[in-house]
């Protein structure tokens, strides 16, 4: 702003135009804006966890206090924690075992029904998840999954295959085929030049998109609600029974934990992320 | 892999009769199976089974009776999502286009960052969040209390209203949008906007002259994606309520499984929301790729 500012009107060092004063005076004010447009609803989850008591129309909390921070360590919190994390971490690790092969098959060879195979892994994007998951409920009522671990980790699994295959292909493709030639040309077998040339390489691509299916899991809802709830529940089931039992400050708790794997992801990973990661993530 | 193995393990054993392209192919197979068999059995499968299930009544036969009774019942919550939906994009295009011109002309890493923070929470939170801060009671109202704005026992409530779903759609899908636009932005080569600058253009026409035009592809992809996205968004709706009666599609098909058990309508009622997105998807098609 200053350089342009600077060649249209020239002022000398020091000397602030009343224009340009106006302008910094906008620049405040949207900021401002912003700032409590994307903070707003978010510091009030904050300030609602650690309200003790709270009667409209004090602009405050009329009590501060930790003591529903506290439960997050007991009962069915802790649980619901827990075993969201287990799954998060199952999903993520079943989902790269079975998408990493395959985005590299898709990424280097012309096997047949490549292009169906793609356009197979790009329909649970294209289309409303909750018909289509109402639906696999039935089905897995059929197999008894539903209400089960295993159900809910396959029906997670099921975006986030969608997810990392997509990511990975791309990652692969960036990856240029001239290595893997190098290596097999001085006698390594395919599979040997797989794992030390192509993976090495790939191993950003595949931290990035993993931490991605990490937190894709941990905050999926839907699914989790039709297949698990009541008798398995997942964080976000129970932040949802929580605000809709208006238990105001278990839920704002609730919530900030589930929000806080994906906002110290963002902080650590603010140069590594690709547009083209986060892009696909968004829509989940 | 387990797949991949046994089928490499017996492929090796036969090497010696069978010819190495079946060999290949019974491998790669393998490598595809798992991936391919879960987005079958638990998406693929679902899905063409809401829509047969949608022509079918209890007794088996195949008619149009759900469909009539999701319009009867649905059609003024069919025009309510269309409506929401189409306002939250409009609010977010337009949003997205001059928040990403303004970042693309000068950059504020601040701003730029603080757009990114709704891609991370998940939807629940969103609908949380934006219940606290804008329910009747809630901490927006109550921040503003002191400026004696109104009446304490008359507040103006947003969060159970169209208003509310609206702001909470725009503002879970602001991140994503931001993202691609001003990804798109970003391609533009500065030697268009320093010649249009030095015709005395300012931010505002750089951005609708400029950046608008060169940038329609993504705006159209960004278009398509959410509208679908929020067109089909269950937790948010669900967490934000209505005040009037009015519903999103979603909730009404959750409300016609769970406590209706009446499968037949709320399948009829997902085909209408996989046209809807199809839709969206044609005519972008037509009018952005075309063009």
């Amino acid at each position: 702003m200053s350089t342009e500012t600077a060649a249209v009107q020239p002022a000398g060092p020091g000397v602030i135009t009343g224009a340009r004063w106006r302008r910094l005076l906008l620049r405040m004010i949207l900021m401002a804006g912003a700032l409590f447009l994307i903070m707003g609803p978010l510091l009030s989850l904050l300030i609602w966890s650690f309200a003790e008591k709270w009667y409209w129309p004090s602009p405050w909390p009329l009590e501060w206090g930790t003591s529903y921070w506290s439960k997050v360590f007991e009962g069915k919190m802790m649980d619901a924690l827990i075993s969201s994390f287990l799954i998060a971490i199952a999903v993520t690790v079943i989902c790269l075992i079975i998408s990493i092969p395959l985005s590299y098959m898709l990424a280097r060879y012309r096997i047949p029904g490549r292009t169906i195979l793609l356009l197979l892994f790009l329909l649970p994007q294209a289309f409303p998840q909750l018909p289509v998951f109402s639906n696999a409920m039935v089905l897995m009522y059929r197999w008894d999954l539903v209400g089960t671990w295993t159900g809910v980790i396959l029906i997670h699994l099921v975006g986030s295959v969608v997810f990392c295959i997509w990511t990975m292909v791309s990652v692969f493709q960036s990856i240029p085929e001239s290595m893997e030639e190098a290596s097999t040309m001085l006698g390594a077998s395919k599979l040997r030049s797989f794992f030390t040339i192509t993976l090495p390489l790939a191993v950003p691509g595949v931290i990035a998109s993993s931490l991605l299916v990490f937190l894709y899991s941990l905050d999926e809802f839907t699914g989790s609600l039709l297949i698990g709830a009541p008798f398995k529940t997942t964080l976000p089931v129970f932040m949802y029974n929580a605000a809709m039992g208006y238990e105001m400050q278990i839920a704002s708790v609730t919530a900030i934990l589930l929000m806080l794997p994906g906002i110290i992801l963002l902080l650590m990973m603010q140069k590594f992320m690709k547009s083209e990661y986060l892009s696909a993530f968004g829509r989940v | 892999m387990n797949n991949a193995q046994t089928a490499r393990a017996a492929g090796k054993a036969r090497t010696a009769k069978i010819p190495s392209s079946i060999w290949k192919w019974l491998a790669g197979a393998g490598i595809a199976a798992p991936a391919v068999s879960i987005v079958g059995i638990f998406f693929v499968y679902p899905f063409i089974q809401s829509l047969t299930e949608s022509f079918r009544t209890e007794d088996g036969t195949y008619t149009l009776a759900n469909y009539s009774k999701a319009f009867r019942l649905y059609a003024g919550d069919m025009w309510f999502t269309l409506w929401v939906s189409g306002l939250s994009l409009g609010l977010l295009l337009l949003l997205s286009v001059l928040l990403g011109g303004l970042l693309r002309l000068k950059t504020a890493s601040l701003v730029e960052f603080l757009f990114k923070i709704p891609l991370f929470v998940p939807f629940v939170v969103v609908g949380h969040a934006m219940r606290v801060f804008l329910a009747p009671h809630g901490t927006l109202n109550s921040a503003l209390m002191p400026l004696g704005l109104y009446d304490p026992d008359q507040v103006p409530s947003i969060a159970f209203s169209t208003a509310g779903l609206v702001l909470a759609l725009v503002w879970k899908n602001i991140g994503f949008a931001l993202l691609l636009v001003l990804g798109a932005f970003r391609g533009v080569d500065n030697s268009y906007l320093e010649a249009a600058r030095n015709q005395g253009a300012g931010s505002f026409r750089l951005i609708k002259d400029i950046l608008l035009p060169m940038g329609r592809g993504s705006i159209g992809v960004v278009a398509v994606l959410t509208f679908s996205s929020m067109m089909g968004s269950f937790s948010i709706p669900a967490m934000m309520g209505s005040a009037d009666g009015k519903q999103m599609l979603m909730v009404d098909l959750y409300y016609q499984i769970v406590y209706q058990q009446d499968y037949g309508v709320a399948n009829a009622l997902g085909v209408i929301s996989y046209l809807v997105s199809m839709g969206a998807a044609i005519y972008y098609m037509k009018k952005v790729v075309k063009a």
